[in-house]
């Protein structure tokens, strides 16, 4: 699910980049640093797409640096456990295949996969049904639920389900 | 506080779960005369029958080796359903445990207490904790019926898997760490052994080639031990909701657990009107042992004297349960007996149940008669069913008034509680704290009047008759519990 919040952080600038680009560089530093970034509390940083308030500086004593409180407004994307995502199949094997969506992992467990798809190895590894109709390989787009979270302090891993009704492949780039 | 539908979810529970328990350690060879399979039944069967118990007493009652003995217990210490006590022994010490056993068997081992020498080293003692046992027997209910659902319907489920090599287990949550470029399985981190899904274990147990068809069968496997599970466990369940809503009967502490059974011990004895601590052979250490009663605990207490002074006589247990004050509910529901039939297999000599538990009737009243007859020595009282019945229900209703009118009496004894603390704090010589005499002596007093009351109560009805049915309480318990308890430890 994606949330638009005001997150805070104390950002450390060099005193070469003090003078009239100040904020500029600031901001561009800020960007660079988080966007991308995932933490377990509040998802992964999708885009910055606004400064609140920059508070004043206060020098480092002995190195010069200057850290600036700085309160943003951000896009975040946190899966949760019950939620529906759609996702790009990036690798598929006999225990199951993973999926991404976004800058999410996920991995779907072949129990977890419909009973009347099966396993096929080969260049391309494959679940396939029996009448060959449907068949979920890589760069696949699948639809899945999402049963579980691993939310560390750096990194958030889901598992997902698509044996429920309306999910599975959505779109298949191969036969397109 | 009634502890028999506790006992009997005790012996239920351990023939569902604890019957093919060995705790042979894993070097021995389990064969032969080395499997003691059937012990933690035997053990846990023996415990409902024990409050606290010091081991080493049991391994003698139960023809055990105090090893085998201290090993099945520890193996139930860990599963929850028993609390131990060790302790640094004195003679003393030991001496407080006999008193109370003593007490709990009212006093009939009076004459065994000196006999026991006691060398000063570390004694352990072991007791059923009812209230844990229930809980732990409902956790494995639950947990068990949440597996089996969770797999059979195969949803949001988290797939485990385990290292055949290393035994070490991993969940889907960890597949990113697991995949290896090389093949398609997943690698144990630790041996890079080929993980296997957990739930592949009961596919593999049938043969099965792990693909389509072994999945349908499996399932159809899980749904069959779904429904087994719940027809077989039916017994454990509901003795589980009948219990639900008893108070848990709670032996407290080693320490504090002696302490009341040796009170209870001169209550019963009679010799409550005594105040000097070391004249009666019960009370001692008794003086040194702090007692915190108050009112309330000391009233559930002198019933369960009188409880365990008739272990096979429902009526008690149903005067006892009635003291929270509703006795004409409780008798009703006891009297028709809601408890269902006992299968053969459980039913043992000693057991406390009531008639229609045991599905049949004869039995007991043969029993009857022939204790009437020995204690009246008259002949002609030996009686038919019917007799019976109409002379149990005497009793029950002289019970019930005499129980009404005890209980009055013991909220007067509160009230006049301050009068006797002054009164009777100068005949104990210990030196405690005042406000602890003050309690001791209160409850002499109170007991004192109890004993009187039992005696007269049933009278009341119909004086020569109902003499005989207190008697044969006695006589069950005696030839009940105490020989037949020993026969079925010996087989
Ligand atoms: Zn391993």
């Amino acid at each position: 699910m994606f949330f638009h919040i005001v997150l805070e952080r104390n950002m450390q600038l060099h005193p070469r980049y003090f003078g009239r680009n100040l904020r500029e560089n600031l901001v561009s530093k800020l960007m660079k640093d988080v966007e991308g970034t995932c933490s377990g509390r509040h998802g992964f940083v999708v885009a910055i797409t606004g400064i609140e308030n920059i508070g004043k500086g206060l020098i480092r004593d002995g190195t010069g640096f200057v850290t600036f409180p700085v309160k943003y407004q951000c896009v975040v994307f946190r899966p949760f456990k019950g939620e529906i995502l759609e996702a790009v199949v990036t690798m598929v094997n006999k225990m199951g295949f993973f999926a991404e969506a976004g800058p999410v992992q996920i991995f779907v467990s072949n129990h977890l996969i419909p009973d009347d798809m099966e396993f096929q190895s080969g260049d391309m590894p494959n679940y396939t049904t029996s009448d060959g109709s449907v068949k979920i390989q890589k760069d696949c787009e699948v639809r899945l639920k999402i049963i579980g979270t691993r939310v560390d302090a750096t990194e958030i891993f889901c598992i997902g389900t698509i044996k429920d009704d309306f999910l599975g492949v959505i779109n298949d780039p191969a036969t397109a | 506080m009634s502890v028999e539908p506790f006992n009997r979810l005790v012996k239920l529970a351990a023939r569902a779960f604890y019957d093919d328990i060995t705790t042979k350690g894993d070097n021995q060879p389990k064969t032969g005369r080395s499997d003691n399979r059937g012990i933690a039944v035997v053990v846990l069967d023996a415990l409902t029958r024990r409050q606290w118990v010091r081991e080493e007493d049991l391994a003698k009652d139960l023809k055990l080796h105090s090893k085998q003995l201290r090993r099945t217990l520890r193996f139930f210490e860990e599963e929850k359903l028993i609390t131990r006590d060790h302790r640094k022994e004195t003679a003393k010490g030991a001496k407080i445990y006999s008193a109370a056993v003593a007490a709990t068997a009212e006093g009939q081992r009076n004459a065994k207490e000196g006999e026991e020498k006691i060398k000063l080293h570390t004694h352990s003692y072991c007791c059923l904790d009812y209230a844990q046992i229930y809980d732990v027997v409902r956790y494995r209910l639950h947990r068990l019926r949440k597996k089996l659902k969770d797999e059979l319907e195969n949803k949001n489920t988290v797939q485990e898997y385990i290292c055949p090599n290393c035994g070490r287990r991993y969940n889907a949550l960890d597949a990113l760490r697991l995949v290896s470029p090389d093949d398609e399985y997943f690698h144990c981190e630790n041996c890079n052994g080929e993980l296997v899904a957990e739930s592949d274990k009961l596919a593999a147990q049938e043969g099965g080639d792990g693909d389509d068809n072994a999945r349908r069968r499996r399932r159809e496997k899980l749904k069959d031990m779904l429904q087994k599970m719940e027809v077989q466990l039916k017994p454990l369940m509901d003795q589980l909701n009948r219990v639900k809503d008893l108070a848990v009967p709670e032996f407290g502490s080693l320490q504090a657990w002696e302490a009341r059974a040796s009170v209870a011990g001169r209550a019963v004895n009679g010799d409550s009107s005594s105040n000097d601590p070391s004249k009666s052979s019960q009370g001692l250490g008794y003086g040194r042992t702090p007692m915190t009663f108050i009112g309330e605990t000391k009233v559930k207490f002198v019933l369960l004297i009188y409880d365990s002074a008739s272990t096979s006589d429902c009526t008690v247990e149903v005067a006892f349960s009635g003291i929270e004050g509703k006795e004409e509910d409780v008798k009703s529901q006891t009297g028709s007996s809601g408890l269902k039939v006992l299968p053969p297999w459980m039913i043992k000599q000693g057991m406390n149940l009531t008639k229609e538990q045991r599905g049949e009737v004869k039995q007991e009243s043969k029993m009857d008669g022939i204790s009437a007859a020995e204690f009246s020595h008259e002949k002609k009282s030996t009686s038919d069913d019917v007799d019976n019945k109409s002379l149990q229900d005497e009793y029950v209703k002289a019970y019930y008034a005499a129980l009404l009118k005890k209980q009055q009496e013991l909220e007067e004894a509160a009230k006049n509680q301050e009068l006797l603390q002054v009164s009777n704090s100068n005949a104990v010589p210990e030196s405690v704290s005042n406000r602890q005499v003050g309690m001791k002596s209160k409850r002499e007093e109170d007991e004192g009047e109890d004993d009187v009351e039992w005696e007269e109560a049933p009278t009341g009805g119909n004086s020569g008759e109902s003499y005989k049915v207190n008697d044969l309480n006695v006589e069950a318990e005696a030839s009940g519990e105490e020989e037949d308890d020993i026969d079925w430890e010996e087989g």
